[in-house]
């Protein structure tokens, strides 16, 4: 062999090893996201993640690391298949390693071994969960310890046809100091069933479209239970709470509805996109929603001028044991038992540079959902759009959750079906209280207090 | 035992019908090949039977399993771990478990001192973080893990990262709070580890009030018995099963009637439009069906041009639903039983209308008196297997009305997958789903032995007299 070869040799060697040493540096890591409940306008839940991943792969360059994170996101518009994916997923060990779900998801899904405790991962004393609002991290919390970052915030609304209500005689003053009267009270539930009901008899909106409450289950009917004065856990005990006089008064009051001939009876189970085309071509006198419906309508459904065309308030209450309420229902980023400590320290730490008040924000604004922060709410971007300040404002002061409780799907369930038989008619609302009633009682027996 | 022997005697006539004579001893020499191909037929029956035991025999083994459980997605379905949390610990107060006892177990104490410092060099602590423990803290106690990872957090060398913070606060834990033992022994021995006095039976409650995971139960049953719902389940799904059937065989006679009295050409065109309802995928049905009665739909539309009402038919009003409901469903049976049907039809001797047709019968009196009578048994065959079918299909129901409005159209095998798997709150109750499930069975089975018994199953599989 002559030199030149040998020499040859050698640097080829050479070459091979310094790859096969940089190779070795290098880190590749996949994260895997799953999101329920999204829809084009909340694609900021996944691609937070991945903006966190760019930004920690920066981070790593700066430190002369080579690290590769590849975040595979994947979102269902829907909840029940959703729910349905990560269970049987965590029961075959590929559940996700970041969970987006509602936050009365912990309850279960901690006691099933799913979760991890995030706070054993992230640092809520150090920015910028710090400045995450403490009522929020109560609501990522359960049974004395955070179990999520929330990932969003939002309320309830309770919105009116402005034409509508000037068309049965209202003012626009009347319509301005609407929403303050449904917080004080003065304004009730009943009070916009007749308001409806008179929309309806001077030809203003089709018969059985004066009230267009949400089309399917989902937190906003506990709302409707609240109004009429019911509450979902005893402050004390902490147990849950089945209020028969509230119950039945929230029954009763759809059930009226129906008899009035405001909502249909065949309504519960109409489909989203035809709710949302009625709204968005101001079809209904009064409806519910989220604040996220707003994106929805203006970029999707095409609603133009929704200040000029929609009030929106508190859900009033029911009569005088109930009050206005809302209800947020925080999603939360979780973290899954899938995977090492390794792994799940790094989800923890792309979900707190998500969490970062500016990429939280993209979120907010694009989906119409709330500020998670103080210094999210002062941010310019943030504070400049209308919709999210004046809820913000208006609305999220009043605002409380359902309970993290891991046994209050049973109850939500029994509720809702006892909401289908008496809209519908095919019980009485006594009959429907009453199974309500037997089927919690039977399935949660002593951790449920009946009143 | 004599109808089974008949039955035997029809599905195997080499054995029982030919007569052991000659023949027979003729094919003597040939046992052993015969063995061979005996060995060979279960060889390929093989991954027939493979499947059918991973695919309906252990599923149907599991549900009864899962339906005597409280299986749901919080307990899991692989089984459950002991841990202590402050609800549970909460929760047990006036049962009998000393509350000094439930202070102890709720206590969150972490104490700095030589063991605990040992214990974290041991576990791979970095040596300076563990010096500046001990200068700083050695010898106080922590009132809990907040409290104590501020302190740590204020010493120079403490790791950036809370993950790795955690794990050096751990040696110095005294609490039990929180954490999750994979076995009852590890529970128990933790438990002892701060309670060493404790009497067996306060250690056994703590124990069974620690623990995830699911229990055996009867309650599922009880709770089916007893609840109002179940009653309006029951009579959707009979009248469901009971009308979509009838549709079923009176469509699917019908059209295999028309075709057997139509040209060939005109009845192959026929019956393969007829088909669509089968052969088209079920997600893609039921949004045809969507496109066909929602608002703006083609129904809808036209009931308008027409001065009728116009809604949305499938979630719109019951009736409509309900209709909607079984012409779904009734049209896919009815596909199946028209090919049934019509191959039972072929195989009727010509000859016998030929002469019925010389001797002057109309087409009713030929159906009545001779294509009726001949296509009992295919009808009896397609009745059951349609009922069972019907009794245990959800899919169009769920992607059409969703058992919709409100509840009105909900049957008991759509309610049995929402319950088990498919809910809104995520509160999937595998054991409750299992035991609708396992009920669906054992009614199965028994409307199959009834009807077998109605259509006089017996007769009709007799051996023809005239070949005994």
């Amino acid at each position: 062999m002559t030199p030149t070869k040998i020499l040859s040799c050698i640097a080829l060697a050479a070459g091979l090893l310094s790859a096969t040493i940089l190779s070795a540096q290098a880190e590749d890591h996949t994260v895997t996201v799953w999101a329920g409940g999204t829809d084009e306008s909340s694609h900021y839940r996944v691609d937070a993640i991945k903006l966190a991943a760019g930004f920690l792969e920066r981070q790593a360059k700066l430190r002369g690391e080579d690290l590769h994170i590849t975040v595979q996101g994947k979102t269902w518009s829907t909840w029940d298949d959703f729910k349905q994916a990560v269970t049987l997923a965590a029961e075959s060990h590929t559940a996700p390693n970041i969970i987006v779900s509602g936050h009365e998801d912990i309850g279960p899904w901690s006691q099933a071994g799913i979760l991890r405790p995030i706070e054993d991962y992230v640092d809520f004393d150090a920015w910028p969960l710090d400045q995450i609002y403490k009522n929020l991290v109560k609501v990522a919390s359960f049974d004395g310890q955070i179990w999520g970052i929330p990932q969003d915030a939002e309320a309830r609304v309770f919105f009116f046809s402005k034409p509508h209500l000037k068309a049965i005689g209202y003012s626009d003053d009347q319509i301005a100091a609407l929403p303050e009267r449904v917080r004080k009270g003065d304004y009730t539930l009943y009070d916009m069933l007749h308001d409806v009901k008179k929309m309806q008899d001077e030809g203003v909106v089709e018969k059985g479209k004066g009230f267009a409450p949400r089309v399917s289950n989902g937190p906003d009917y506990w709302q409707f239970y609240q109004s009429f004065g019911g509450e979902m856990v005893d402050r004390k005990t902490g147990k849950l709470v089945f209020d028969r006089k509230a119950l039945t008064g929230m029954y009763q009051f759809f059930a009226d509805a129906v008899k009035m001939g405001v909502v249909p009876a065949t309504y519960l189970g109409t489909e989203w996109d035809t709710w949302h085309r009625g709204v968005a071509a101001d079809k209904f006198g009064a409806w519910d929603g989220g604040t996220w419906h707003y994106a929805q309508w203006t970029k999707q459904f095409g609603m133009k001028d929704f200040f000029g065309k929609v009030q929106f308030s508190l859900i009033p209450a029911g009569n005088k044991n109930g009050r206005a309420n809302s209800i947020t229902h925080p999603l939360v980023y979780l973290l899954s038992t899938t995977g090492s400590d390794e792994d799940a320290a790094l989800s923890a730490e792309l979900i707190t540079i998500a969490s970062d008040p500016r990429i939280n924000a993209l979120h907010a604004i694009s989906s119409g959902h709330l500020a998670i922060g103080s210094d999210e709410a002062k941010l310019p971007f943030y504070a400049n759009d209308r919709w999210t300040s004046e809820t913000t404002k208006q609305l999220l002061p009043y605002t409380n959750a359902i309970p993290n409780d891991a046994r209050f799907g049973v109850y939500w369930s029994a509720m809702y079906k006892g909401l289908e038989a008496a809209w519908t008619g095919s019980s009485s609302v006594e009959d429907a209280v009453k199974a309500a009633e037997t089927e919690v009682k039977s399935a949660l027996g002593d951790h449920i207090i009946i009143r | 035992m004599a109808e089974t022997t008949a039955a035997l005697r029809a599905l195997r006539p080499d054995t029982a019908s030919r007569p052991a004579g000659g023949t027979r001893a003729l094919e003597e020499p040939e046992a052993t090949p015969r063995r061979r191909t005996s060995r060979l037929g279960l060889l390929m029956l093989a991954p027939t039977l493979l499947l059918l035991g991973v695919f309906f025999l252990v599923p149907a083994v599991l549900t009864g399993i899962f339906a005597f459980t409280t299986m749901s997605s919080a307990t899991g379905i692989s089984g459950g771990a002991y841990v202590f949390t402050a609800n549970r610990l909460d929760a047990l107060a006036g049962s009998g478990v000393p509350p000094e006892t439930i202070t102890e177990l709720r206590t969150e104490r972490a104490v700095v001192d030589a063991a605990g410092l040992a214990a974290a060099a041991k576990a791979g602590v970095d040596e300076r973080f563990l010096a500046d423990i001990k200068a700083t803290l050695l010898g106080q106690s922590f009132a809990g893990p907040r409290d104590f990872k501020r302190a740590l957090q204020a010493l120079p060398n403490h790791p950036r990262r809370i993950f790795e913070l955690k794990q050096a606060m751990e040696p110095f834990s005294h609490a039990i709070l929180n954490t999750r033992f994979a076995t009852r022994d590890q529970a128990a021995a933790a438990i002892r580890s701060v309670a060493p006095d404790i009497e067996p039976a306060v250690l056994d409650r703590l124990l069974s009030a620690s623990y995830t995971g699911w229990v055996w139960t009867s309650e599922n049953f009880v709770r089916l018995l007893t609840q109002p719902q179940t009653l309006r389940l029951c009579l959707n799904t009979v009248f469901y099963v009971a009308v979509t059937l009838g549709f079923s065989v009176a469509i699917s006679l019908f059209l295999a009637l028309a075709t057997f009295y139509l040209p060939r050409r005109t009845a192959t065109a026929f019956s393969a439009l007829w088909l669509l309802p089968k052969i088209t995928p079920v997600v893609l049905y039921a949004i045809l069906w969507k496109w066909f009665t929602w608002e703006g739909g083609f129904l809808p539309i036209l009931a308008g041009h027409l001065g009728l009402p116009a809604f949305n038919y499938m979630k719109g009003s019951v009736p409509t639903a309900w209709t909607i409901v079984i012409m779904v469903n009734g049209f896919v049976g009815a596909s199946i039983g028209m090919i049934l049907l019509t191959s039972a039809l072929r195989a009727i001797p010509v000859q016998q209308l030929w002469a019925s047709e010389v001797d002057g019968a109309s087409r009713w009196q030929q159906v009545r008196r001779i294509i009726l009578p001949q296509l009992k048994w295919p009808i009896l065959f397609f009745t059951i297997y349609q009922a069972m079918s019907l009794m245990s299909s959800y899919e169009q129901i769920w992607l059409t009305t969703d058992g919709g409005p409100g509840n009105t159209t909900d049957v008991w095998a759509l309610e049995a997958f929402r319950v088990a798997l498919f809910d809104y709150t995520g509160n999937l109750r595998y054991g409750l789903g299992a035991a609708m499930a396992l009920i669906l069975v054992a009614v199965g089975l028994i409307v199959s032995l009834l009807l077998l018994r109605l259509f006089n199953f017996s007769d009709l599989v007799e051996q023809p007299r005239i070949e005994t």
